[in-house]
């Protein structure tokens, strides 16, 4: 596990309020939406906010390949780190 | 009106079981807020992620009560509401920063009351008040109104959280947080009615000098607000 994926996990327990859980608790590829870890549209905004005041990036809500970065923690390491290297 | 007043259930910071309240009744003091958190261990963590204090103190003192009613409407009042919430979102909007859309969706005064709604899948009718200092009074004539409509119990629940800081000058009702929940039915035990008058206002917010007098068995009271004044009376059949 990569220390962005592990920070990446710090920051959804931390922003989503996930009271009992541990960044162990989320695996990489562990679905955030629906089935898996059960977040809702409203975790999916805040979680976007997140991302972006943390990491200094900017998200298109609108974009079509934004629902496929937020799948899971992999993904979003992914995606947070092809932004920062551009 | 009239009503009867078939369970109350109270939290403060610190007093939380009827032991607890029937001392306090007897000798009220301002009890200190260590930011206790009310126990809402009965609601799944990923359900009650999201409640605020003043949240958690409602489920607390309500959920109990709601236990035997499959559906039971209820009547939220509070003066101050989400203040903690509000003022974390103009500090984002005073940064320039983007607000937070739990923060900014769970800040409205009917929030709570929408999310008991959604945990207990109870779709009856809900009502959040802000009245001022005679809120209390004014849920009991909005729950009154629905039991003369025919609803055999309404859940009245009060609350209140402690002001942040820089509201704290300008805030003398809320001596410390307090929730108040009454399950009501309809009777003939209590009557309440409203008239003109001025007078002294309460030492206690009017929903604590209520557990006061639900405790000593105490047959009257008299609240003052600006030019209200509320006579409750119990009726001893």
């Amino acid at each position: 596990m990569s220390d962005l994926q592990l920070e990446i996990k710090h920051l959804i327990i931390e922003a989503l309020g996930l009271e009992d859980m541990e960044a162990a608790d989320i695996g990489a590829d562990l679905p955030l939406f629906g089935e898996g870890l059960g977040l809702d549209s409203v975790d999916a905004l805040e979680l976007g906010l997140a991302i972006q005041k943390r990491f200094g990036i900017k998200i298109d809500a609108e974009a079509k390949d934004t629902r496929e970065h937020f799948a899971n923690v992999a993904s979003l390491a992914a995606f947070v780190a092809a932004r920062q290297s551009a | 009106m009239h009503f009867r007043i078939e369970q109350w259930r109270a939290w403060a910071p610190g007093l939380e079981s009827l032991d607890d309240w029937r001392t306090w009744c007897a000798a009220p003091v301002r009890v200190a807020d260590g930011q206790q958190q009310p126990d809402v261990s009965f609601l799944p963590a990923m359900q009650r992620r999201r409640l605020s204090r003043l949240a958690r103190m409602l489920f607390q003192v309500a959920w109990p009560l709601a236990e035997a009613y499959p559906a039971l409407p209820l009547i939220f009042a509070s003066r101050h509401g989400e203040t903690p919430r509000t003022l974390a979102i103009l500090g984002d909007l005073a940064r320039d920063e983007p607000l937070s859309p739990t923060q900014f969706s769970l800040s409205v005064h009917n929030a709570i009351i929408g999310q008991w709604s959604i945990l207990r899948g109870d779709t009856s009718e809900m009502t959040a008040v802000a009245a001022a200092g005679d809120g209390l009074e004014h849920a009991m004539l909005e729950a009154s109104m629905l039991l003369g409509e025919g609803a055999p119990a309404v859940l009245l629940v009060i609350a209140e959280e402690a002001p942040p800081a820089v509201y704290a000058p300008y805030i003398d009702d809320v001596p410390f947080p307090y929730a108040v929940a009454l399950l009501l039915t309809p009777g003939d035990d209590w009557h309440l009615q409203l008239c003109t008058g001025a007078g002294q206002q309460a030492e206690w917010p009017h929903p604590l000098s209520l557990l006061r007098a639900l405790c000593s068995g105490q047959p009257t009271l008299v609240h003052h607000w600006k030019n209200r004044q509320w006579l409750w009376s119990h009726n001893k059949a």
